[in-house]
């Protein structure tokens, strides 16, 4: 790692935060784990295990925010380095927009698009190509799971699949 | 004797018509997701779990073991043929199995990866045969306590393997407790961070949680790469290996075989150990460790005979404790589950035509990857020509329907897609996943054999340090834990360290 990727103090470095979410973490178990009463050694409760497990996190996270303070970490930017990130973005951007059309369109409506999209957009296939793969996949795949296995994918509002 | 009435008696199960069909499914996806790097084993299996619910559970189990030990084998076409590991086991064999394809020696490359994993494959099977009902015969004596302290074990030797910080992965199996834990608790019914959402009344699901983090976010981090194929195109002949090449590979397969099969039954091992193991002694053993890296059959033969006798040794916890070893077993475990089968030490006696069903039909089934990995190669090979671009799309798609069929039920599909960009962030930042979902199906039966043994002893925790199974496992994962902090055994797991995620 190079120095200028390489950081100790600065908040740009990536080990640190991600010893700091460990940590927050920690800490909800911690405090759930109380919510839902230790109980005693000889009849542990619902939040025992839940409590001393948080406990272990925020051990765990501290180790990883030392180690991060003292010996330095990669910066954000370097773990993306060389890396074409805006492609994840774009199919977690595909996958959120289908997860709140599922339900309300079903999947045969969602789903196409989805395919279409993420065909489109990771690194373009032909629409020639691109369409009728689309196409053909999700509603073979409908057509199997409803006609052959009997299973019902959601059909949304306008009760299509 | 009985061994033998009880193999005759499986055999007669593995052979009906329905069973020999969905060995036959099993192995032929398990070459599939093994040859398409981007697609493991694990992804393959949380995919097919809802499918294994229309048959019987013998049918169900014997694919989802076809799947794991066929991936075994079709790993090693792409690590050999593109330079790529089909899947993290086949790692290894890209370093001399690519060279060997270069220098023109690809078909004896594939032919003794095939011969090696059969051999090591039926070896295991063998020793499972032998070693399980012995195995459970003991177990049946393990309390609470014992089940509790392998666990850790398990679970420690997991994160001691994992590549990277082990606090990190340490931590990541302490957020799989946690994730394990959500829902009712089973003692008391208390519902536990649920957040007011009926969904989580019974818990994550498996699926979901490993869909997420092994099939999308794998396919997150390989959009984010450009990635060049480098498939050898010429006419793959002499598949045989010669007398030459028997030679120079017999010893290393041997020795991957038996090293492999102990790796594998070890809690938190498995087959990607066992070959980076193997590679490592026979690079050591070798008059010519020159060779190594630059097309040594020697450094094919030992890793694909490790992982093969992995896959077989990693079904003895499974079976006789009813603890999944690795990932995959723990997949393996959510298939009986969904039968409403606890595998255990009583399983082999009360159940005697699940257990040797299941082991005869691996007979089988590496029969079936014999002939579908040599003379159907040429299949394979056209497949490895597939786009990605197209493959990714189809492979989001098939991720969503499994998780959808698993449950019926649209919140699972948010959890994946969650869970699928979680688990992108993770590898991003050095988190590896594999201790989170071991962690996450162990996390329960952790919990539950803990506050057992705590109520059994009225609170003493002695309970865990002077029963010796559990005093040796707890000893055992003390001195993992402590010992990165020692530079010796620090490099040596820099050395074994993996990514159980490919």
């Amino acid at each position: 790692m190079s120095d200028s990727s390489n950081v100790k103090f600065r908040l740009n470095n990536s080990e640190l935060w991600g010893g700091l979410i460990g940590l927050a973490l920690g800490i909800f178990v911690i405090r759930s784990g109380l919510k839902l009463k230790l109980g005693t050694i000889n009849d542990p409760g619902s939040g025992y295990v839940l409590f001393y497990t948080g406990i272990l996190m925020c051990v765990f996270a501290v180790t990883i925010i030392v180690a991060a303070v003292t010996e330095g970490g990669p910066t954000f930017g370097s773990r993306w380095k060389d890396a074409r990130w805006t492609k994840p973005v774009i199919v977690i951007a595909c996958l959120t927009a289908f997860a709140f059309a599922l339900d309300p369109l079903g999947f045969l409506l969602s789903s196409i698009p989805l395919m279409i999209l993420l065909m489109r957009l990771i690194d373009p296939v032909r629409w020639e190509l691109a369409i009728p793969v689309s196409l053909i996949v999700p509603t073979g795949m409908w057509w199997l799971l409803k006609h052959v296995l009997g299973i019902q994918l959601p059909s949304g509002m306008f009760g299509i699949g | 004797m009985d061994t033998l009435i009880n193999v005759a008696h499986g055999f007669g199960v593995a052979l009906a018509p329905v069973n020999l069909l969905y060995c036959f499914i099993g192995v032929f996806i398990g070459t599939l997701v093994g040859v398409l790097p981007g697609i493991g084993p694990i992804s393959a299996m949380s995919l097919l779990l809802p499918v294994t619910l229309s048959g019987t559970p013998e049918s169900g189990i014997i694919m989802m073991a076809g799947i794991y030990y066929g991936s075994m084998y079709g790993g090693s076409t792409t690590s050999i043929l593109v330079n790529i590991p089909g899947e993290a086991a086949s790692v290894v064999t890209c370093i001399d199995g690519h060279q060997m394809a270069k220098q023109g020696r690809a078909g004896p490359a594939l032919g003794i990866s095939a011969f090696g994993s059969f051999i090591a494959g039926t070896f295991a099977l063998i020793a499972l045969m032998l070693v399980a009902p012995k195995l459970a015969s003991v177990a049946i004596a393990f309390g609470p306590a014992e089940y509790f302290s392998l666990m850790v074990l398990g679970l420690v030797v997991l994160t001691f393997l994992t590549q990277g910080s082990m606090a990190k992965a340490l931590l990541m199996a302490c957020i799989g407790v946690v994730l394990g834990l959500i829902g009712l608790d089973s003692i008391t019914a208390q519902p536990r961070l649920t957040f007011g959402r009926m969904e989580l009344i019974d818990g994550i699901g498996l699926v979901p949680v490993v869909m997420g983090l092994f099939g999308v976010a794998e396919v997150l981090l390989n959009t984010e790469q450009v990635i060049k194929r480098d498939i050898i195109n010429a006419k793959i002949t002499h598949l045989l290996p010669s007398r030459e090449d028997w030679k120079a590979s017999a010893g290393p397969m041997g020795r991957g075989t038996i090293l492999g099969f102990f790796l594998g039954i070890l809690p938190g091992g498995g087959a990607v150990v066992a070959s980076f193991a193997s590679y490592a002694l026979e690079k050591r053993l070798s008059k010519t460790p020159e060779r190594f890296g630059n097309g040594a059959i020697e450094g094919v033969a030992g890793p694909e005979a490790a992982n093969n006798a992995a896959a077989g040794g990693a079904f003895i916890p499974l079976m006789t404790l009813g603890i999944p070893p690795n990932v995959v077993m723990a997949l393996l475990l959510g298939a009986f589950v969904i039968h409403g089968l606890q595998p255990g030490p009583l399983m082999i006696t009360q159940n005697p035509g699940l257990f040797w069903g299941i082991v005869a039909s691996m007979y089988i089934g590496n029969v079936m990857l014999l002939v579908l990995n040599l003379p159907m190669i040429g299949m394979w090979v056209q497949l490895l020509k597939l786009p990605y671009n197209i493959l990714f799309p189809l492979i989001i798609l098939f991720t969503i329907i499994g998780v959808y069929c698993s449950s019926n039920n649209v919140f699972d599909v948010y959890v994946m897609i969650a869970f699928g960009v979680i688990g992108y962030f993770m590898r991003k930042l050095g988190y590896e996943p594999a201790p989170l979902v071991l962690a996450f199906v162990l996390g329960p039966m952790m919990e539950n054999n803990l506050r057992k043994s705590l109520i059994l002893s009225q609170g003493d925790l002695s309970t865990f340090v002077t029963r010796p199974i559990s005093a040796a496992c707890l000893v055992l994962a003390v001195v993992l834990l402590i010992g990165p902090l020692l530079p010796a055994l620090r490099r040596k797991r820099e050395l074994v360290a993996l990514d159980e995620g490919a």
